[in-house]
């Protein structure tokens, strides 16, 4: 209690700055009272997003998107495989988040960062779950070939929110990929139907009206951090270090709940602040949704 | 709880282009066109921007025809506490690559080899006096490779220095040279490096008329050295006039 | 609506509870926990002087090794490590033991659905056992949703599989005695409906979600009586600890 007696009386003859880094709870408080966040954000609006698709040449479908200042690379390679006997008609996604040591002064390079580990099956959970991705569309020859969807997401730059970045992005890289026409050669193996010069191509290509996953009910995300009665929306690092309970809620685009994760932290979700954050969450979905569908719009323009 | 990822197929890319070696070198002629169409002693177009990444103390982002490289320098900061007391700085490189960066998914290389040639190049550049005790971090991951991925990453990094402000005494630049037949290309894109038969790279402080390091692989001629270094040294000058018009531009942007 | 469940149970019925406290000797404190056939096995080391890594030094550290019954660790644990770590800071007190590190060790014996909050179960009677100081103590349910909307909790492995949707939650246990201070704010609500942890998988309706919410409330107050008897009745000498 004392600590907090003596911020109150040295915040009036010390610069903010200074403030800023030995008290930053009480200087996040103090402005939550005015209801302004430090970067001028009322607490329920989130950053600028912006998304660019088809940014790696390289890859089949890929997305660069920003929250702020967060920026994450998404990238959709396809390669086949001989699919299970369980399933002989269904392909598969394998998702990987990675963050880089170029992304944050926290991540050293070696051992991969936990986060990232604990990120990376959040996003797989949520997008197997979210029956996005109808896993019989990645199907090519029943029992004998089926596409292997390999999503890389890397965190070029982590400024908090990491989870609803780097869905943002996937689900971008998705919705930009294209499929590479194939056909069976006389091996057996599935290779890229290249349409060479006059001449006709030997082999029927298999997937010839099926160059675009068809995605239904994309799920988007919303973090918020609840503190005391405030419920902050879109997180910065700063933001989460100083204030660490948070609640991650991901809505589908029928306003449907794909989950709703809130681990632990030092304050309690009461009923109130969940209906709040999935309020928020709610506008959200539509502000990502209207940026996706424009940047695929912009995308055939070009 | 789908917990089958355990058990992940083994998959294969489609593309033909990996499976067989499509097109035998015709190089021995010469007349025949580079894949990106450009004169044997152009360089490809480069673009350049500092302060990629906000929460790094210094970043650079590097462009070159397929190439893209970010690099990040964090420090001077403290020095991993198995470190013994060094009255001069520690630099500590990493290079590393993404999973996509191939046209292979995962067959980048792991950087050790890069990481170890970017620690060498940078090292007499750096005026390490100026922060005793701690260390600098650069990180580069390589985004796509396109070829002569180390001298950009070698460029950007030194962009990346200087935007963290880490004392320097010139900007580093590196251009490499493959010899294809008997011809000398310049900057050489991946395909024109799987061919080559022996490549020259030279890291230079343009202004000092420095060279930090100089990496020379396969079979050279004596005049076919003195051509290509010639090349080299040429354009690592005016890349690094690009470079210095970079970082202005950048400081100009933020007194405004 | 009515769901005939495998083992004859009602939608709202709870497998039989198990709980036996100080089951190791090396360790500082330890506890089994187990529901019907899921069973878990927490043991706590510490606390013991310093702070991993990236972590504050001027509050306690908890670490959570989770061991899987067999091979090795993957990604579904690391991210149990997680929620774990996290669901334990919550109920602490971080800043009685500053600058220390607290190691809790989960040995899965068996998994027959609702791992995670049997594991949270066990972990929160092994804190106690090792007398590490706790704000109060914290119940976890598993609720699943089938397409329907109904809710059937504590699901076993075959019901978790089948079931559209589940929800692993985690809330404080009711307090009996009175709160020591004033509540930090004027809620209406009690304590004990506030989530600590919230973990969900699979689509559901909003609506639905809070139905989970309710039931599982319910439900964990049967939980925390189970838990409170019997931390009593293991510490006759010392039940302040309890709650």
């Amino acid at each position: 209690m004392s600590a907090v007696n003596v911020s109150a009386d040295l915040s009036s003859e010390m610069e903010v700055d200074a403030f800023r880094r030995l008290f930053p709870l009480r200087f996040y408080e103090r402005h939550l009272l005015e209801s302004i966040r430090p970067d001028a954000r009322p607490l329920e609006k989130a950053r600028d997003t912006t998304l660019a698709l088809g940014a790696v040449a390289s890859a089949d479908g890929s997305a660069l998107a920003k929250i702020g200042l967060t920026t994450m690379l998404a990238a959709v390679k396809m390669e086949v495989m001989t699919p299970t006997t369980e399933s002989p008609d269904e392909g598969c996604i394998a998702i990987d988040f990675h963050m880089p040591p170029i992304c944050s002064p926290m991540v050293r390079p070696g051992r991969p960062a936990e986060v990232a580990t604990v990120i990376s099956k959040q996003l797989s959970d949520t997008i197997v779950s979210s029956g996005m991705i109808n896993l019989k569309d990645l199907c090519l020859v029943r029992g004998k070939a089926a596409w292997m969807a390999y999503l890389d997401i890397y965190c070029l730059d982590a400024d908090g929110a990491l989870f609803d970045t780097a869905l943002l992005s996937a689900v971008a890289a998705f919705s930009h990929l294209t499929i590479p026409v194939v056909s069976l050669n006389d091996d057996g193996r599935v290779v890229v139907s290249e349409e060479t010069e006059g001449q006709k191509m030997d082999n029927e290509p298999v997937n010839k009206d099926k160059r675009k996953l068809e995605l239904n009910s994309i799920p988007f995300s919303l973090t918020c951090i609840l503190h005391k009665n405030y419920v902050l929306a879109d997180p910065t690092a700063e933001e989460e270090s100083v204030m660490d309970t948070l609640m991650t809620v991901v809505l589908n685009s029928s306003c449907q709940l794909v989950s709703l994760h809130k681990p632990g932290g030092t304050f309690l979700a009461y009923n109130a602040a969940v209906q709040d954050c999935i309020a928020l969450a709610r506008q959200r979905v539509k502000e990502l949704q209207s940026i996706l569908t424009e940047a695929i719009s912009d995308m055939e323009v070009d | 709880m789908a917990g089958k990822d355990n058990a992940t197929p083994t998959t294969y890319s489609p593309s033909p282009k990996i499976q067989k070696q499509k097109r035998a070198p015709v190089f021995s002629d010469v007349d025949w066109v580079r894949p990106d169409g450009r004169a044997f002693h152009q360089c490809r177009p480069a673009f350049l921007r500092t302060g990629a990444v906000n929460s790094a103390s210094g970043s650079a982002y590097a462009e070159f025809g397929n190439t893209k490289v970010i690099v990040s320098v964090f420090g001077p900061r403290e020095s991993k506490k198995a470190m013994k007391y060094s009255d001069t700085g520690r630099l500590n490189c990493n290079v590393s690559y993404t999973t996509f960066a191939t046209p292979t998914r995962g067959q980048g290389s792991d950087g050790k080899e890069i990481s170890a040639k970017l620690h060498k190049a940078l090292e007499g550049a750096i005026i390490l006096d100026t922060f005793p005790k701690t260390t600098v971090d650069v990180f580069a991951l390589v985004l796509e490779s396109g070829g002569s991925d180390l001298p950009v990453v070698i460029s950007c990094a030194s962009l990346a220095l200087a935007d963290a402000g880490i004392m320097l005494y010139d900007l580093i630049s590196a251009v490499s040279v493959s010899c294809l037949g008997k011809s000398l290309v310049i900057d050489p894109v991946l395909e024109e490096e799987s061919y080559q038969e022996a490549g020259l790279m030279i890291t230079c402080m343009a202004s000092r008329s420095e060279i930090t390091q100089l990496a020379i692989s396969g079979e050279w001629s004596t005049p076919k050295v003195h051509e290509a270094m010639e090349l080299c040294l040429n354009a690592c000058s005016k890349l690094g006039e690009i470079m210095r018009a970079c970082l202005k531009e950048s400081s100009s942007a933020s007194k405004e | 609506m009515e769901i005939d469940r495998a083992d004859g149970r009602t939608a709202n019925q709870l497998r039989p509870l198990a709980c036996s406290r100080n089951v190791l000797n090396r360790a500082h404190g330890s506890a089994s926990w187990s529901q019907g056939e899921t069973k878990v096995l927490a043991a706590v080391y510490g606390p013991k002087a310093g702070t991993n890594k990236n972590e504050n030094p001027e509050k306690a550290c908890f670490e959570v090794i989770w061991k899987p019954k067999t091979g090795q660790i993957g990604k579904a644990e690391k991210e149990y490590e997680m929620i774990l770590k996290r669901t334990i800071q919550s109920i602490c007190l971080l800043n009685v033991n500053p600058n220390t590190t607290t190691s809790i060790i989960i040995q899965v014996v068996h998994d027959d659905g609702a791992l995670l909050p049997c594991a949270i179960n066990a972990a929160c009677a092994a804190l106690v056992d090792a007398s590490i100081p706790m704000k109060h103590l914290a119940v976890a349910i598993c609720c699943c949703v089938a397409q329907n909307g109904y809710v059937i909790l504590d699901p076993s492995k075959l019901e978790e599989q089948t079931f559209k949707a589940f929800a692993y939650l985690v809330f404080p246990n009711s307090i009996i005695s009175l709160p020591s201070e004033a509540s930090p704010k004027p809620v209406s609500e009690p304590m004990e409906h506030g989530i600590i942890t919230s973990v969900t998988r699979g689509v559901m309706p909003v609506d639905d979600y809070f139905h989970c919410l309710d039931r599982g409330r319910a439900a964990t107050s049967k939980l925390s009586d189970f838990l409170r008897k019997n931390l009593h009745l293991q510490t006759p000498t010392d039940p302040s600890k309890a709650g």
